[in-house]
């Protein structure tokens, strides 16, 4: 199966008992296969919504999301998630945790930890197969989760502000190590960020949303080879005139300006 | 007393387990002095001396006692067998009960009005039933049971209500099915609430046992010992019978707050 994902027509509205949000507004978006595609859009606009429901997390109340030409129901081992409190099992080890999902599969033992001693390497944590969770740093630990989620080689990986948490230095050298894991890889990459920087730096194609109920407000195409600048001119250009979209987006109704994260 | 003058250091582990034990044996030298002198300004039978207490309990573990003809040994294991076997029956039924419940509304709503009923009443006030109704070697277990049930079902309950939704997503996202969740996601994250539940239980069981052998049991127990030589007026085993009781009970308890703390260290749940 090919990893591009296609989503046509996608809207989401949510009801409690007060009221219904709507959250997303016919949403569509084609994303190559090995895309890494960037989401951004200011604070509670339905960034989270959208992930969800391509991880067939969250039901979509319209619309569908196709993986390779085919309609996904629910959620499965072929869109791999990483989550920005990281989500890791506790009670298991950094190994435990890789296998999880090739455990769930059925994967042999032996297998099992063959491939997730490749993927703890690939992700820099050799060394630390045996620690628990507790003991590792938040860099380590989304390190862990960006493992556990490529080691059932899913065609897509769903990235939800994955290094909000982290500190703005472990934050710089993760973005490198998404490159630089999943270049060699042809794993689409579908990811949500606050920050227009990280955004600028690693993406292929930039989609900024509108305030809710999301719509789309612009794509921009980055073709800049890699490793990127953050002091060029036209990397702060590029990063300025989103920054301004944001800002013009997050105008409230009564005028107050809203913040960007 | 001025501590610096005998070298003591607050950062020293040894000195401040050092501190705590000599605490605790001037607490308990003060304590049998008490006893001591209860015993001898009372002058009743009913309030034997410390000394007339350890020979009795010395005799009592060598030769055992006139009416069973059974050693302390004997009581104190058949009272363990059977608080065992009620913890291990609440166990069998609390832990996959509360899991329902804290997975389910509707038998947590279904169920909480039969349950906040029953709660409040004493575990031992339970025991003239059980024992009419399944004897004398299930009616004790029974209340254990009863007392060990309720604390653990809360425990369980709380703890999968406590469960990270996100821990869930991230099992589903990774293939896990249903059943799997339950026994890789839902079941580990429990375990550190259900050994809260055992804790608080076993203190309530340990009370619960020699409640119901106190009030009516047969062949051997502590609290039949107790009762049986009470009636017979032989007051140190009496006392021998007590101190037992309370050893026992702090070694209980102590292994469940040890279990307790190891587990949850291993599990990386605080
Ligand atoms: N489970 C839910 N129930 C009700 N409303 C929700 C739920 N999840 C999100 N929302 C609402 O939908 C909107 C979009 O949320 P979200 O997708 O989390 O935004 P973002 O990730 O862009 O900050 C917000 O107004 C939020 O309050
Ligand atoms: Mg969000």
């Amino acid at each position: 199966m090919s990893g591009n994902i296609s989503i046509a027509n996608l809207s989401k509205t949510y009801k409690t008992d007060e009221k219904e949000t709507v959250a997303l507004w016919d949403f569509t978006l084609y994303i190559e296969e090995g895309e890494l595609v960037t989401i951004v859009g200011p604070s509670g606009c339905g960034k989270t919504t959208i992930l969800r429901m391509i991880g067939g997390l969250t039901e979509p109340t319209s619309g569908t999301v196709a993986l390779g030409g085919k309609i996904c129901q629910g959620p499965g081992p072929d869109r791999g998630m990483v989550f920005q409190d990281f989500a890791l099992f506790p009670w298991r080890s950094v190994r435990k945790n890789v296998e999880f999902g090739l455990e769930v599969a059925g994967v042999p033992k032996a297998e099992r930890r063959e491939r997730a001693e490749r993927y703890i390497k690939s992700v820099g944590l050799e060394g630390f197969e045996n620690a628990m969770v507790h003991e590792l740093s938040g860099g380590m630990k989304q390190r862990v989760g960006i493992a556990r989620a490529l080691v059932t080689k899913p065609n897509v990986i769903l990235m939800d502000e994955p290094f909000g948490a982290l500190d703005a230095q472990t934050r710089n050298i993760m973005q490198t190590e998404l490159l630089r894991i999943t270049e060699k890889t042809d794993t689409t990459v579908i990811f949500v960020t606050h920050s227009v920087d990280e955004a600028v730096y690693i993406s292929d194609r930039i989609v900024v949303l509108t305030k809710r109920p999301a719509s789309i407000k612009e794509v921009i195409d980055i073709p800049w080879p890699h490793p990127r600048d953050r002091s060029s001119p036209e990397f702060t250009a590029l990063r300025r005139r989103i920054l301004k979209m944001l800002e013009s987006e997050n105008i409230q109704p009564d005028g107050k300006e809203g913040s960007i994260a | 007393m001025d501590l610096e003058r005998l070298n003591y250091d607050e950062n020293n582990r040894h000195h401040r387990f050092i501190r705590k034990l000599a605490i605790s044996v001037v607490s308990l030298v003060v304590f049998f002095l008490i006893w001591w002198n209860l015993s001898l300004i009372l002058n009743n039978p009913a309030v034997p001396t410390p000394g007339e207490t350890w020979d009795a309990m010395r005799y009592l573990f060598e030769k055992g006692d006139l009416v069973s003809g059974m050693t302390m040994w004997s009581h104190m294991s058949i009272s363990l067998q059977r608080f065992i076997a009620g913890l291990l029956l609440a166990l069998a039924v609390a832990v996959p009960m509360g899991l329902l419940l804290g997975y389910s509304n509707t038998l947590n709503e279904f169920s909480s009005p039969t349950l906040e009923i029953l709660r409040p009443i004493a575990p031992i006030a339970w025991a003239p039933i059980f024992l009419f109704t399944v004897g004398y070697v299930w009616g004790p277990i029974l209340v254990v049971f009863v007392g060990i049930f309720f604390p653990m079902l809360t425990n369980t309950i709380f703890g999968v209500k406590k469960i990270e939704p996100n821990w869930m997503d991230a099992a589903k996202t990774l293939g896990a099915n249903k059943k799997q969740v339950f026994t890789k996601v839902m079941l580990p994250a429990s375990v550190p609430y259900v050994m809260n539940g055992l804790r608080i239980g076993m203190g309530v069981g340990w009370m619960c046992i020699v409640a119901s052998e106190l009030y009516a049991s047969y062949g051997g127990g502590v609290g039949y010992f107790v009762s049986i030589q009470a009636q017979l007026g032989y007051w140190p085993n009496v006392f021998v019978g007590i101190i037992l009781i309370a050893i026992l009970g702090i070694l209980t308890t102590g292994l469940s707050d040890y279990a307790y703390r190891k587990i949850v260290k291993r599990m990386g749940i605080e």
